[in-house]
């Protein structure tokens, strides 16, 4: 690992079909902490996370996970989605499954535990997030919220080095945003865990982020980079400006 | 003609169109039969006026169609004007024209040279979908015969579940269907073969029919418009919301996890649904046999007897193990191509079978041709 940058993105291009979406984009993540990407809608942020997480292959340019490329050969990928969680946007639990069976999923999957074993494993994390009581609740009987603690609990079944969040707040209320907001913040400081985090709620941004890193669309890339607080006080991007402080902008655009 | 009530009516010998109080969907089926009689009036003069002195409320709805119907004027040289529009009409006129200001998208008109090049595209698109299952059936034998050296890998659970669906609820309508085949078939042949009194090689016919080809290929079918439909459906819906994705970052092999226990399944249950089906043919002929031919259920076991080998059994359940995979494969594949929403798994649903019952009987041409020179000559 060189000087505790667990991810470095080096010069990606990448996009959809003939759509170049990321253009030229390198930054890195730091072991330990909360990094938060953001941008307006369409701006290729969710497009960056497939990048790192490897389901899809950057066009040019390399994404680095702990000192190796991952698509350099097939077993690094293999290797770093063991050391890696992901929570996608709309949990992607397996709705055949109850909680338990999900959390369990990547310990029948990828471990030699006993079932005895696997089920204390599970019934922990569930714990974790709060989620003790539902263990038996099959996805779709359950709230948005219960479903997003619940992929959170099984993205961190085999205690990964980073998880990766993909809009956590999307189609919560805010009382449940926030209370998400803390977890992952709890999680952060009790387990060292290094968490990156695409959204483009601004109350989550201010609460979790140790540093922010924003894209934009028409640039195809990183416009700017900073904590939230340095980003919407000291900015001179109108861009940046006008996303930290959308009431701002607003009037000025009346 | 009433008044208050009346959303709309004619004025000055037909130069002038008064609007009522409100043009709300509520009136729309009457301003709509107004125009369709008075458009005939309106279209004889030089000029126009919409009259909306007296209007307090436009509703989108009614105002397009009023919009509608002045185009239609203007277009063949009536001058209309729109006079005294409230504040919210005289928004709606202007977007209105903001949005036919805006050329529209022609559509490709027809010509020779669109023809050919939809016949490139669509055979481009074949091209394609056949490189990525052949792709796609790489990958799937790989992780099933890794899952085969590894027994403790295979999710046995979800073999026995899609065994349960794909072959024990198939059993009725594969035994009715191919019952029914052989009834048929042994009616038609016995009614031909009565005109040169040559009934008594029904048996060796019918047998032929439903064990070489038409037993397997009904099981078949019937298998990839039951289970290859399902897979698809299945894994594209998970596909939809993500769940495959979420299985694949955690380093799970989605081949083995998702495709392997649904392709052992059919390869398990296929044989059996084929020998089910020949058992359910031959029964059709020999119940044909003895109502239309006054042949003897003893005749007809021993005729059948005589004329079939082992083989042409074996032969039968070993081709249904190819069908198997290849239907497996297909509808897996196509769940797997899902991006998108619903619409998507519907098509894929589609295409898992139609492809997957062309993809059997492309190998059963094949797989015929060998049987010919396998197979040891007819005995008669």
């Amino acid at each position: 690992m060189d000087d505790g940058k667990l991810i470095r993105v080096e010069n990606l291009r990448g996009g959809y079909g003939d759509d170049l979406v990321l253009d030229d984009v390198s930054l890195s993540v730091k072991v330990g902490e909360i990094m938060v990407i953001v941008g307006r809608s369409g701006c290729g942020k969710s497009t960056l996370m497939r990048y790192l997480i490897g389901l899809a292959r950057p066009w040019s340019g390399r994404v680095v996970f702990s000192g190796q490329d991952l698509w350099a050969d097939p077993s690094v990928l293999d290797r770093a989605r063991k050391r890696w969680g992901v929570l996608f946007q709309s949990g992607a639990l397996l709705a055949s499954f109850n909680l338990m069976e999900n959390v369990s999923l990547p310990l029948v999957e990828l471990t030699r535990m006993s079932q005895e074993e696997m089920e204390l494993v599970a019934r922990r994390k569930l714990e974790v997030v709060g989620l003790a009581h539902a263990a038996e609740d099959y996805p779709l009987s359950v709230s948005g919220g219960m479903q997003k603690r619940a992929a959170l609990a099984r993205a961190m079944a085999l205690d990964p080095e980073v998880l990766f969040f993909d809009e956590p707040s999307s189609g919560l209320d805010p009382i449940t945003s926030h209370s998400l907001d803390l977890l992952i913040k709890r999680i952060n400081r009790e387990l060292g865990t290094t968490m990156v985090i695409v959204t483009h709620e601004l109350p989550s941004v201010f609460a979790i982020s140790d540093r922010v890193v924003m894209l934009d669309g028409e640039a195809k890339g990183v416009i700017a980079e900073g904590t939230a607080a340095q980003l919407r006080d000291l900015s001179t991007d109108p861009r940046v400006k006008s996303f930290f402080n959308p009431e701002k902008s607003e009037q000025e655009e009346q | 003609m009433e008044r208050g009530g009346v959303p709309v009516r004619l004025e000055s010998q037909g130069s002038k169109v008064v609007f009522g109080k409100s043009l709300s969907s509520d009136n729309e089926k009457r301003l709509r039969a107004f125009f369709d009689s008075a458009f005939e009036v309106l279209s004889k003069r030089r000029e126009v006026v919409f009259d909306f002195s007296s209007c307090r409320s436009m509703e989108t709805a009614p105002t397009a169609m009023v919009y509608n119907v002045s185009r239609r004027l203007e277009n063949i040289g009536v001058d209309v004007e729109w006079r005294n529009l409230p504040e919210e009409g005289r928004a709606l006129l202007a977007s209105f024209e903001r949005q036919t200001a805006v050329p529209k998208r022609i559509s490709r008109a027809w010509s020779v040279r669109g023809i050919v090049e939809d016949i490139g595209e669509s055979g481009r698109t074949a091209l394609e979908v056949a490189k990525g299952l052949w792709k796609f059936s790489g990958r799937t034998t790989l992780a099933t015969l890794s899952a085969l050296l590894r027994p403790a890998t295979v999710r046995w659970k979800m073999v026995r579940f899609y065994m349960e669906q794909g072959g024990v609820g198939a059993v009725p309508i594969i035994a009715v269907l191919c019952w029914l085949l052989g009834t048929v078939l042994g009616y038609m042949i016995g009614y031909q073969l009565k005109s040169f009194a040559a009934e008594a090689f029904m048996p060796d016919l019918i047998s032929y029919a439903m064990v070489w080809e038409i037993s397997p290929l009904i099981a078949a079918v019937l298998v990839a418009g039951r289970s290859g439909s399902a897979f698809a459906a299945e894994i594209g819906t998970m596909k939809v919301r993500q769940e495959v994705d979420a299985l694949e970052v955690m380093g799970i092999n989605v081949f083995g996890f998702l495709v392997t226990p649904k392709m052992l399944a059919l390869m398990c249950v296929m044989p059996f649904l084929t020998l089910l089906a020949d058992m359910a043919g031959l029964l059709g002929g020999l119940l044909i046999g003895g109502w239309y031919l006054d042949m003897p259920a003893s005749i007809f076991i021993r005729r059948v007897n005589f004329v079939l080998l082992p083989i042409d059994f074996w032969w039968g359940m070993l081709k249904s193990i190819v069908y198997a995979v290849i239907i497996a494969n297909v509808g897996c594949y196509m769940g797997m191509k899902v991006r998108g929403g619903a619409m998507e798994v519907g098509r894929a649903t589609t295409s898992a079978v139609v492809t997957g019952i062309f993809m059997v009987i492309l190998a059963d041409a094949l797989i015929a041709i060998a049987f010919m020179h396998v197979r040891p000559p007819l005995t008669i």
